[in-house]
């Protein structure tokens, strides 16, 4: 009842600013949807893939990526506990066919696969593929699905080409599998082919990736894992199908995060959206409220009829926020896919997009909740109006002398715990949480205080300037501290979080640039895959051979990167002809001997970590390190500890000796190319072409070309930082077009008699845009301010809780140099509006307005 | 019961089923040959009488249990060359390779996948496999008349119950040359494989058929064997019956 | 100066309020005319039209020479700046400037230079006798004084006409005629024209002219 005739009429009166409101809380809700709908999108693609493609397979054994020999099968055939095991290999290859981009290429034993899999199949079911012995017989054969076929126009006995080792192969059409099931894994661009054949298209010797087995009938799972790991020992992984989709999420961990983070921040400043509005209707609304209390309203009933206006303002941006959300989701879930693809060499597909109920129960919950929170201090400042005192107009925008004290009390105990939680020791993350947490409540107290004395600081310059509209403005925004450090407080957290983020991202350029100069300094890296991620392609150890004896090489290394569990997580084996490698690179050491650990590395009697590894693993220079790998657990001792973003998760360098030894794969993904003097890239590019080029699959890039892919994928990576700024830009534009709608209320009789005693239209435009842009140029001073504490934080949090990795602290300055003037014309964009509405109400009404 | 009886009814049964395991005795040692070599034509006629046909050569040495075959395929082309070396054991389930000249591998057919199709065949890749008569306990149910020909039928079912996909087997031996008239191999109570035997000739002095129906009931397809060329006792080595000399040869 | 011709205004609300119904008027230069009628009879209406803050629905109104019914808004807010200077009843002070930044708030509009702006304020504080209370905020100021202060600022740069709406109606008896006296010495000095809207009696007397309105029409125009 209540809102129906007090709430309803007020925000009929403020349309717009109910609008912006609502977008306040829909623009954290869509961050939200968006992100995790994308995120999750692309994880259950995997996932449905996986479960797909696994059929009725319950357990799956696989040695990180490595794969492993051959004899494994039989082994693992002859446990007593095993039903059926089949041995599997997995590609992604491009298709070449417009629009198609990548098929997952499964390969299996034809002869025994169907206990596992349901291969259900086009034309008559029991035909099989026409001719099984044909199919396995000729190594060129391939089955589709019949989505696939359909979509280009296939039909058995055709032919498709794709990418392998021995370059560009045709391969012919044996078999079409019926749509549904596994045929609609990975999207329906699923081809199944003999394994056998497989290991020599796609390189991989005499190996497997996996093998897929059923349990007899009567055998519990834990009991033939058990039995499995007894069998083959701890460099073995012994885990349900389900188990890949987490390790999928174990290895986009830290994208997870970061998209996490960018959700939170933007209902963060949602909710400072929304405590800006109901501060300032509080505050507007305070006389009404003082009449209902005079009529017996209990300040029960008040606040309550604010925490329901938030409620229903929360639910409208929810929903708002969900559709358009999901909306964005797809585009999202395709460019984080590619990122998938690009950064972590894992290949999926994003099948549907779908609204997950809970995500959308939870952003719901999130956006009502986020809404009530916010308005739950100006619901209870509300409530505790003196119905008396209401009635009489007053100062009291303002705030009371004992609550400034209280202000600044608060925010001198949360400075002081920030500074002792610097000296704590013990739990990093508390610490550095803690801290955070400290200085931005701090900052957000402070935040009038702060704002007043910037303001005074500022009121002489802008009077100096413009005598008349300069003082005004300031003076609107000394006179009124809760409205202006409402809007301050919002944009001055956006800004903060974009230069600690822009900070994060240089530093990240920079540490990056310094490894790409130190370590990634040959000429050409020759590789199987166009994209020096991509791991499904791998050469034979002989292709090295016939690079060295090319006269205008000047020296070779060859590169084997394998994922590997380590420690839980899946991280980077790189293995590489150390000697060679240590005359040519000179990574920052961060423990060890430099001239010492190569050779112990070399001799096959230590690994470096890269220190990002180090850290989140907790491994020390010296410690015995164990490595999985099918000829068991590798024990090594960390011989060093050097920066190295191989892989994001961390890397571990070993010889490539030990590498062939336990792993018993002398493939290589990648050969590091110095040329002799003289010989430029492209034409060192040009002959090994011109050598090998014919016969094998190779691509071979310049170091200029692997450095513009790395920064690429870095960039599309800091691309979040971007949406970040968008974001702030979009806080700044609902915040100072709130708080200029309701200052030009309240300037209204001022703005009157300017226009009274010979104002032009053009002076009472002006006054309001100095407002806006002082109001943002506050926010942004004090948000660069907050912003160099921050990244102090960001810094530690990445380096001791996320990523491990070690970045200098440095101001970005020219992200805080730029966004000065962003933010001002964004401030003077947004005050158009409010500025054409304050010229164009009656002046009478002004004048007679108190 | 009559203890006198009980016991006397036992020995019959005991009597019976050792006359079964004479029976098939015999009809191994009839069969019994140093070698034999031959060129089949597998004709598979499909559900819509649909027909393929392919060709191989078939050498074995040795007999029963302790047999090792080679079969290698002639035509059509995308097949030729193609091999398959099954090892047999007395007391255990063959070893079964396959070779495929195109990848210039093997590839070994693990005992799990025997019960599957021999290549869209109504054999199984167990089929191939020959298996000693002491593998299995047989027993008489009786005599009935196939192809106009009076026979014994028995049972037989293996003694290791889980070495094969089938858990007994009815067999109809022709009472006067001691050979199979038609076999017919089940799992629980139902039938999976029905293989008859037909147009015996006696070469070498063995009877030996040439012809070889078989089907996989349920399918409504059927596999037809034709030999060609059969002869017992050619010279073999042992070598060639190896993974080597299946890599060697082709 | 001042010509009204057949001027109306109508408010369109959910009723429709008819506040001033085809006056013509004319004042000429230097008179001081008082203008009387109840609450609602139209009188602020009629003020706020020929000040240039509203419009006529229809009918001419001319100032000065200048017909405010084709003016733009910016021209005329120029009319008004040149022309017109206002005095109200609750002084419409700007708070958080100075009784001095308060005066010089038109002139600085006008884009005067700081010296002569300077210049003019005081010589316009002193005009109304608040020399002493230049750098005082206006809540620092009695309610005479605010009044004095705002009528300085009415005649920043001497208009030929000041329109004053209840100049006194806020303040006591004593220190309405205070004000009343400094607005007839203004009016004697400076020739201007004047046009006072009131409820007092004794102001309206003390004018040479007295127009009185009901209901939107002018019922009486006494010339004393």
């Amino acid at each position: 009842m209540l809102l129906r005739l007090l709430t309803w009429p007020y925000v009929r009166k403020h349309k717009l600013r109910a609008i912006l409101t609502i977008l306040g809380i829909a623009l954290g809700v869509i961050v939200f949807v968006g992100m995790r709908t994308a995120n999750d999108s692309v994880l259950y693609g995997f996932q449905q893939t996986v479960d797909r493609l696994a059929g009725k397979t319950q357990l799956q054994i696989s040695s990180g990526e490595t794969g492993f020999p051959e004899e494994v099968l039989e082994r693992v055939q002859a446990l007593p506990e095993v039903e059926t095991a089949v041995p599997v290999i997995e590609a992604t290859v491009r298709t070449g066919l417009p629009g198609q981009g990548n098929i997952l290429i499964l390969a299996v034993d034809m002869t025994g696969d169907r206990g596992l899999r349901q291969y259900e199949f086009e034309e008559g079911d029991e035909s099989f593929i026409d001719d099984p012995l044909v199919f396995l017989a000729q190594p060129d054969s391939i089955m589709i699905t019949s989505e696939f076929a359909a979509r280009n126009h296939l039909a058995t006995g055709g032919r498709i080409s794709f990418d392998t080792m021995i370059g560009p192969k045709q391969f012919t059409i044996r078999g079409i599998m019926k749509s549904g099931g596994l045929a609609s894994a990975f999207g329906g661009n699923l081809a199944i082919m003999d394994i056998y054949a497989a290991q020599q298209v796609f390189g991989r010797g005499r190996s497997f990736d996996r093998i897929d087995l059923k349990l007899k009938p009567d055998v519990p799972l834990a009991r033939g894992q058990s039995a499995l790991q007894t069998l083959l020992g701890s460099g073995y992984q012994i885990e349900p199908p389900s188990s890949r989709g987490q390790q999928f999420e174990s290895i986009t961990r830290i994208f997870s995060i970061g998209a996490s983070l960018n959700s939170a921040f933007a209902l963060l400043i949602g909710l400072f959206i929304i405590y800006n509005t109901f501060a300032i209707a509080v505050t507007q609304r305070r006389s009404e409220i003082g009449i209902l209390r005079a009529l017996g309203a209990s300040s029960r009933q008040i606040s309550g009829l604010f925490l329901l206006e938030s409620a229903i303002l929360g639910l409208a941006g929810s929903i708002i926020g969900i559709a358009f959300g999901l909306l964005m989701a797809r585009g999202m879930a395709n460019y984080v896919s590619s990122l998938f693809g690009e950064i972590y060499g894992v290949a999926q597909r994003v099948e549907t997009v779908a609204a997950d109920p809970k995500i959308v129960a939870l952003a719901l919950v999130i956006g009502v909740a986020t809404s009530m929170l916010a308005a739950s201090i100006p619901a209870r400042d509300a409530s505790r109006v003196d119905p008396a005192a209401a009635l009489h107009k007053g100062a009291y925008e303002s705030f009371s002398p004992r609550e400034s004290r209280l202000r600044l009390i608060a925010a001198a105990g949360f400075l002081a715990i920030a500074a002792f939680s610097l000296f704590l020791r013990g739990s990093e993350g508390l610490r550095l949480y803690a801290g955070y947490l400290s200085v931005v409540l701090a900052a957000i107290l402070l935040t009038p205080a702060l704002v007043r004395r910037l303001v005074v600081a500022l009121r002489p310059l802008l009077r100096s300037l413009l005598p008349v509209e300069g003082a005004l403005a300031a003076d609107s925004l000394i006179r009124s501290p809760r409205r202006t450090s409402a809007t301050v407080a919002a944009v001055m957290l956006s800004i903060s979080l974009v230069a600690g983020l822009g900070g994060v991202s240089n530093a990240s350029y920079e540490s990056l640039m310094s490894w790409m100069n130190n370590v990634l300094n040959p000429d050409l890296f020759v590789g199987a895959s166009e994209q020096i991620s991509d791991r499904s392609f791998r050469f034979p150890a002989s292709i090295g051979g016939e690079l060295r004896r090319m006269d205008f090489i000047d020296e070779l290394q060859m590169v084997r990167t394998a994922r590997v569990m380590f420690r839980g997580a899946p991280v980077m084996v790189v293995a590489v002809t150390i000697d060679s490698l240590s005359r040519r690179v000179h990574p920052q050491v961060i423990a060890g001997d430099p001239s010492t650990m190569y050779r112990e590395v070399a001799a096959g009697r230590g690994v470096i970590f890269a220190d990002n590894l180090a850290l989140l693993k907790g491994v020390k220079l010296g410690d015995i390190v164990e490595i999985p790998s099918p000829s068991g657990v590798l024990k090594l001792p960390v011989a060093g500890i050097t920066i190295d973003y191989s892989d994001q998760q961390g890397a571990i360098l070993m010889d490539r000796s030990v590498f062939v030894r336990n792993w018993k794969d002398d493939t290589v993904n990648v050969f590091r190319v110095y040329l002799r003097k003289g010989v430029s890239a492209s034409e060192g590019k040009r002959r090994i072409l011109d050598r090998l080029g014919a016969q094998s699959r190779l691509f071979v890039l310049t170091n200029d070309q692997v450095r513009r892919f790395i920064l690429r994928v870095t960039d599309q990576w800091f691309a979040l930082t971007y949406m970040q700024i968008f974001v702030a830009v979009l806080v700044a534009i609902l915040g100072i077009v709130n708080s200029l709608t309701v200052s030009i209320t309240d300037r209204r009789r001022e703005l009157g008699v300017l226009q009274a005693v010979g104002g032009l239209r053009r002076q009472v435009r002006q006054t309001i845009w100095i407002e806006a842009m002082s109001i943002a140029l506050v926010s942004v001073l004090l948000g660069l301010a907050l912003g160099a504490v921050i990244l102090f934080y960001y810094l530690g949090i990445i380096r001791e809780q996320i990523a491990g990795v070690r970045l200098e602290y440095e101001y970005p300055v020219r992200i805080a140099l730029s966004l000065i003037p962003t933010m001002i014309a964004v401030a003077f964009l947004s005050a158009l509006g409010p500025a054409e509405s304050a010229v164009r109400s009656s002046l009478v009404e002004a004048l007679e307005y108190e | 019961m009559n203890k006198f009886l009980a016991v006397l009814f036992f020995t019959a049964a005991l009597l019976r089923a050792q006359d079964a395991r004479r029976i098939m005795q015999e009809v191994q040692d009839r069969a019994r040959a140093a070698s034999q070599r031959y060129e089949g034509t597998l004709k598979v006629i499909d559900s819509r009488n649909k027909i393929s046909e392919k060709r191989w050569t078939y050498d074995r040495i040795g007999s029963a249990g302790s047999s090792k075959v080679v079969i290698r395929f002639s035509a059509p082309a995308e097949v030729k060359g193609v091999a398959l070396l099954v090892v047999n054991h007395p007391e255990r389930s063959s070893d079964q390779w396959m070779w495929t000249p195109a990848l210039q591998r093997d590839r070994r057919i693990a005992f799990q996948d025997r019960s599957t199709r021999f290549f869209g065949t109504d054999f199984s890749f167990e089929d191939l496999e020959e298996r000693d008569s002491n593998q299995y306990d047989y027993t008489i149910l009786g005599e009935e008349t196939v192809n106009g020909a009076p026979c014994w039928k028995l049972e037989s079912r293996p003694k290791k119950s889980k070495s094969s996909q089938y858990t007994h087997a009815h067999i109809w031996v022709d009472k006067a040359r001691y050979v199979f008239e038609k076999i017919e191999s089940f799992h629980g109570g139902k039938l999976i494989r029905r293989l008859i035997y037909g147009d015996y000739r006696r070469i070498q002095n063995i009877w030996t058929p040439l012809t070889m129906e078989i089907e996989e009931v349920g399918r409504k397809s059927k596999t037809i064997l034709h030999t060609e060329k059969l002869q017992y006792n050619v010279p073999m080595k042992e070598e060639q019956f190896t993974l080597q000399a299946l890599r060697r040869e082709s | 100066m001042i010509d009204l011709q057949n001027v109306s205004k109508q408010f369109d609300g959910k009723r429709k309020v008819i506040a001033l119904d085809q006056v013509s008027l004319s004042i000429a230069r230097g008179e001081m005319v008082s203008m009387i009628g109840a609450s609602g009879s139209g009188k602020s209406t009629m003020l706020n039209l020929i000040g240039g803050l509203d419009r006529p629905t229809s009918g001419e109104i001319v100032v000065d020479g200048e017909r405010l019914g084709r003016a733009s808004g910016d021209q005329l807010t120029r009319i008004r700046r040149d022309k017109i200077g206002f005095i109200f009843q609750f002084f419409h002070l700007l708070p958080t400037l100075s009784c001095l930044e308060n005066v010089a708030l038109p002139l600085h509009l006008r884009g005067w230079s700081r010296r002569r702006i300077e210049e003019r304020a005081r010589e316009l504080l002193d005009l109304v006798q608040l020399g002493h209370r230049l750098d005082h905020l206006p809540e620092e100021l009695s309610g005479g004084e605010r009044q004095r202060a705002a009528i300085a600022r009415a005649l920043s740069v001497y208009p030929p006409i000041l329109l004053a709406d209840e100049p006194t109606g806020n303040l006591d008896s004593q220190t309405g005629a205070g004000i009343l006296s400094l607005i007839r010495g203004l009016h004697q000095r400076l020739e201007s024209t004047i046009l006072i809207v009131t409820h007092d009696m004794d102001v309206a007397e003390s004018c040479p002219r007295t127009i009185r309105l009901k209901d939107g029409k002018v019922i009486e125009d006494i010339r004393r």
